[in-house]
């Protein structure tokens, strides 16, 4: 049976974003009428129900986070959704935000009918600045609408929701740093305990749930839990949306269920239609940049959480990087380590200090001036950044390094033999990969 | 109160509930390592130092971010616990220039400590190092009138900005720029402008931030002593510690070289101010008087005890046996409780019982500009014994929290009624505040004798026909009773200078000379009087009050930095020796490794 697309069915449609559109097509704010006759644990329930995982990276369960959120307590409560979106390979939130705003929209007033909030914050990531114009005009419009403010369907329910964008930082997207963020502070993270759930935004409790996770929220108030479960392998339910970006014909969004092989994912006419023309598959990392490769043989992984675990990776924020044989894994590890050098908040020493130190290590080895020992140091310096750090952004700094390296070692021994790159694709020359290289 | 018992390397440690792992280790001498966590700062869990293994917890734990709970057993000698702390060290190292020879923090650098202790023999780094404002001394830039700050040296601690924070109240150090190349700032490049700055110094963990006051003007091991004392530039009392540097062969005794806070939570928690902090020089300054003074023909002469003491005692007499009532004394309320004590009983033993009303003691108030929020106010009364005074019986309006109230004595002296003032002022110099009218009733002749117990040549010494050299509050034992009511001990760190005296020594003299034997060989005497005459209140123990005696600093040294002192203070064990003996290879820690101290 095909796969009927959920999110993002009518998103190429030219008034996708509308209210129209959202009430004509996607029985619109239908979910929010029929949460409000619900109680809010009731909500929480059936989240829970649904299996519904967290999509903006760790998939964590949203009905137990709910849950989570501190009840007892006369301080206000709040949704803060992570719209930061800035893992490498990653677009899919972009897509929701730009062409289905509203699903967004009711996703956060459930989300806040559910955590007892009256509040909830999209944080949107620093550069999506006409996203957030789309956003906010149709915030307006569901206000006007009656879907937003005060005693929403005479419930006598009231739910603000307000974006803040913020000024362009991959760590922004770390669910305490986000929080620090919106305080108008560093975006740097907490330590945890408290988790935001107890003691989050201005010490409040908060739930931080990602762009995805909220919009899946209204269909499975409309469906029910069993019609999400139904959707996907056991705990792995509803809709996913697959970023796939590389070397194959179609890049894009796509959206199917967690059945789904990574094989599907690339080669299928429905999704990426195969590798480029005369391109042979290397790997692929199927997570965002942040998580380790995959190679042939795992392909056929249904693509979802558990399963790509199993395979030794991680779905993370499921940007699926499919990358050829043209590709060099020395440089593939400098380009990531230049990004998360870049990222790095500095708070932690390990992250700090060893993200620029692997850098400068994968700069040397790509350009044949390595030495063997430095292939050791790299392993060394990435393990001693793995585990140590504050937030898991060390650990996606150290495992693009770790996972070329286990997997393709003898590329690194090649270039420190042949002082020089063995395999310089020359599309690479064409990337300014450096631009803003300090 | 309720406790928590844990396992720390394998010994029952119990501790106060809601205590962290890494307080737990400390408190029964287990050395762990640690840079962003201080004390009296806020926990941040940043540097990744102080990590350790706690048994059912997947990953290796930060210790100064967990709480203890009883039943966890925790491991810092793990094999994977000292490599994850070898790497952290390396890591942070990685840019650090490694040029402690010249920089000032060496030799009291935690993080030369831990790196030798607990750090990688080795490092395998070999690209240039990251420089922010330029290679070696090029890299000392401004940071406010009181500091200067190396970036290089820095290891984004954030203590300094915490400190700021939440502690001065105005946080004017902050991070800008991100990841590598993130560093410390202020607005602007203001640099810091605080009252309570130079604790900068103290909490910074490595060579970073230094004080223009004590950079580069000595070493630790230039520094043979300390002693614990206290600060008497207001009426808060900050304990402290005043460190000696050892002078050249050639020259006498030794120099007070610093100041630096020490941990108190009932008065100053860990923190000082700058004029505490900085304002000492005037104790072995140029204008410091080292031998009694007369007035001659053509201005002061320096003369002996033995010459002083006659002429004194016939002007004194003379100008008392004419009109009693035309004897006055002026105390600063920086004199300490025994010379208060003492010129009790000399005016009670010159004029009787309500001698006393002879008396008039003074002090000055400014309103220190601090931040709303600060959590380190610095009084108003810049004395330190007002409610000494005020508990020996001396007059002083509305004490510690108002003006002096020397009206009486200003009209006396102006209407040419007073034949004879006796000053008190142990400095420092302005503290006795507006003196103009007694300079202007000595130029118009109105005062016939001035006398003036003294530690500097001021303005108003200078007019005197007596000047009596007397000591500094860091050259004598003695007692001074904080705005809080709280009595406490000064200890003498340096002697008083030349022929100057502690300031109740003088007071004796003078009064035997004028005839009143009142037996006090020493100070403890002096206490002994005060306990007898006070039983019923905080002084009935003054005879008991145990002062501080110069320590070694190689004690000291083992504490790292001045800052790390708060685990001396109330933990009484500290790291081991570090050079060269490293604890997690060497099993236990080795008997008599710990030097005990005593709570102060
Ligand atoms: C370095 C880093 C960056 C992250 N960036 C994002 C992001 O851009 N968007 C997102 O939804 N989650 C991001 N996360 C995950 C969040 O911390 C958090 O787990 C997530 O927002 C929770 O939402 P969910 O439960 O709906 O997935 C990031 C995590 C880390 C460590
Ligand atoms: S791991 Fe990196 S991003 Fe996370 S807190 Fe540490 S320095 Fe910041
Ligand atoms: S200047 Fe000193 S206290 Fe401040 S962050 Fe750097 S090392 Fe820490
Ligand atoms: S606050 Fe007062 S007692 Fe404390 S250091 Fe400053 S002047 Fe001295
Ligand atoms: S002392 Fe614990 S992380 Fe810095």
């Amino acid at each position: 049976m095909a796969y009927e697309p959920v999110l993002v069915k009518h998103v190429a449609e030219p008034n996708a974003y509308t209210l129209d559109s959202y009430l004509k097509h996607q029985r619109g704010y239908e979910g929010l009428r029929k949460a409000l006759t619900f109680t809010p644990n009731d909500i929480i329930e059936q989240v829970k129900a649904s299996g519904l995982r967290g999509r903006g990276g760790a998939g964590f369960p949203t009905g137990l986070k709910w849950q989570f959120v501190l009840k007892d307590t006369p301080k206000p409560k709040y949704i803060a959704c992570n719209a930061d979106e800035s893992e490498p390979g990653t677009f899919k939130d972009h897509v929701l935000m730009e062409r289905n705003p509203h699903l967004l929209i009711e996703g956060c007033a459930i989300g806040c009918y559910a955590i007892g909030a009256k509040v909830a914050y999209i944080y949107i990531r620093g550069e999506f600045y006409h996203v957030q114009e789309i956003l906010e005009a149709e915030i307006e419009k569901a206000y006007a609408a009656g879907y937003l403010g005060k005693n929403i369907f005479g419930s006598g329910f009231n739910c603000d929701v307000y974006v803040h964008r913020g000024a362009g930082a991959y760590e922004a997207g770390e669910e305490t740093a986000l929080i620090e963020s919106l305080e108008g502070k560093r975006a740097q993270p907490r330590l945890k305990p408290p988790f935001p759930a107890v003691a989050g935004l201005y010490q409040c409790p908060t739930a931080v749930n990602n762009v995805e996770t909220l919009c899946n929220v209204p269909p499975i108030v409309l469906n029910g839990p069993e019609w999400f479960t139904g959707l996907g392998p056991d705990k792995n339910g509803g809709p996913k949306l697959f970023c796939v970006s590389g070397h194959v014909k179609r890049p894009g969004v796509y959206e199917a269920s967690m059945h789904t092989t990574l094989r599907q994912l690339i080669y299928d006419e429905q999704y990426a239609g195969g590798m480029l023309d005369g391109r042979t598959f290397k790997a692929i990392i199927p997570g965002g940049s942040s998580v380790p490769l995959l190679l042939e043989a795992h392909l056929d992984t249904p693509a979802s959480f558990d399963d790509i675990q199993k395979a030794g990776s991680l779905l993370g924020s499921a940007g699926l990087i499919v990358l050829d044989d043209s590709v060099c894994m020395v440089w593939l590890a400098m380009n990531l380590l230049h990004f998360y050098r870049h990222e790095s908040c500095g708070k932690c020493t390990p992250c700090r200090e060893g993200g620029d130190w692997l850098y400068k290590l994968l700069q040397r080895v790509e350009r044949g001036e390595g030495q063997e020992k430095d292939i050791d140091l790299l392993f060394g310096v990435a393990n001693n950044i793995l585990g140590k750090t504050l937030c898991a952004f060390g650990d996606a700094a150290a495992t693009p390094v770790l996972t070329t390296l286990k997997l393709f070692r003898a590329e690194y021994e090649a270039h420190v033999r042949e002082g020089r790159c063995t395999i310089p694709a020359e599309w690479r020359a064409k990337q300014p990969v450096f631009a803003h290289a300090h | 109160m309720e406790t928590v018992t844990l396992t720390i390397d394998g010994r029952a440690v119990t501790v106060q509930k809601g205590k962290t792992v890494l307080h737990a280790a400390i408190e029964a001498g287990i050395s762990v390592p640690y840079y962003c966590y201080h004390p009296g700062l806020g926990v941040d869990g940043s540097c990744r130092v102080c990590i350790v293994r706690i048994e059912k917890m997947p990953k290796l734990q930060t210790s100064c971010s967990t709480t203890c709970a009883d039943g966890m057993v925790v491991s810092t000698r793990a094999a994977d616990v000292v490599d994850a702390r070898a790497s952290v060290l390396e890591f942070l190292l990685v840019n650090h220039p490694l040029d402690c020879p010249v920089c000032d923090k060496g030799g009291e650098c935690p993080l030369q400590d831990f790196a030798y202790t607990f750090g990688p023999n080795e490092s395998r780094m070999d690209f240039p190092r990251r420089v922010f404002d330029g290679e070696g001394v090029k890299a000392d830039v401004d940071f406010g009138p009181t500091l200067m700050l190396n970036r290089n040296r820095c290891i984004l601690c954030t203590r300094c900005v915490r400190f700021m924070k939440e502690v001065d109240g105005d946080a004017q150090i902050g991070i800008v720029d991100r990841g590598y190349g993130s560093e410390i700032a202020t607005f602007q490049e203001e640099g810091v402008h605080s009252l309570i700055s130079g604790n900068l110094m103290d909490v910074c963990p490595v060579g970073a931030i230094t004080t223009r006051d004590y950079r580069f003007k000595s070493r630790p091991w230039d520094n043979p002593a300390v002693v614990d004392t206290i600060c008497t530039l207001c009426s808060k009392g900050c304990n402290t510690s005043a460190w000696l540097k050892a002078k050249p062969e050639w020259a006498k005794a030794s120099q007070l070289i610093r100041m630096t806070p020490r941990f108190n939570p009932a008065v100053n928690g860990y923190w000082m101010c700058d004029i505490g902090r900085f304002n000492y020089h005037w104790i072995e300054g140029e204008t410091r008087v080292r031998r009694p003074m007369l007035r001659r023909a053509d201005g002061l002469e320096k003369v002996s005890w033995h010459e002083a003491e006659p002429r004194l005692r016939d002007r004194i007499q003379a100008a008392g046996s004419a009109d009693p009532s035309g004897v006055r004394f002026l105390a600063s309320a920086h004199t300490d409780t025994e010379s208060l004590f003492v010129l009790k009983q000399l005016v009670e033993g010159l004029l009787g019982p309500d001698g006393l009303s002879a008396v008039t003691v003074t002090w000055t108030r400014s309103e220190k500009r601090q931040p709303p929020g600060t959590t380190f106010t610095v009084p108003s009364t810049n004395a330190p014994n007002v409610n000494g005074a005020r508990d020996l019986g001396y007059r002083i309006g509305r004490g510690n929290d108002g003006q002096p109230d020397d009206a009486d004595l200003r009209g006396d002296v102006a209407a040419g009624k007073i034949h004879a003032l006796y000053v008190i002022d142990p400095g420092p110099d302005g503290s006795l505040g507006d003196v103009s009218w007694i300079l202007e009733a000595r130029l118009n002749g109105t005062l016939p004798l001035l006398v003036v117990q003294t530690v500097a040549l001021s303005e108003l010494a200078a007019a005197a026909d007596v000047v009596l050299p007397g000591a500094a509050y860091v050259e004598k034992d003695a007692l001074y009773t904080n705005e809080q009511g709280l009595v406490q001990a000064v200890s003498q760190a340096i002697a008083p200078p030349g022929e100057a005296l502690e300031d109740w020594e003088v007071l004796t003299r003078v009064a035997k000379s004028l005839g009143l034997a009142l037996g006090h060989q020493q100070s403890r005497d002096v206490r002994r009087a005060i306990a007898a005459a006070m039983p019923d209140t905080p002084y009935a123990d003054a005879d008991k009050v145990a002062f501080a005696r110069p320590v070694s600093a190689r004690n000291w040294l083992q504490a790292s930095n001045p800052s790390e002192r708060w685990k001396w203070d109330f933990m009484f064990l500290d790291l081991p020796p570090v050079k060269g003996h490293s604890v997690q290879t060497e099993g236990t820690p080795m008997e008599g490794a710990f030097i005990p101290l005593k709570p102060v």
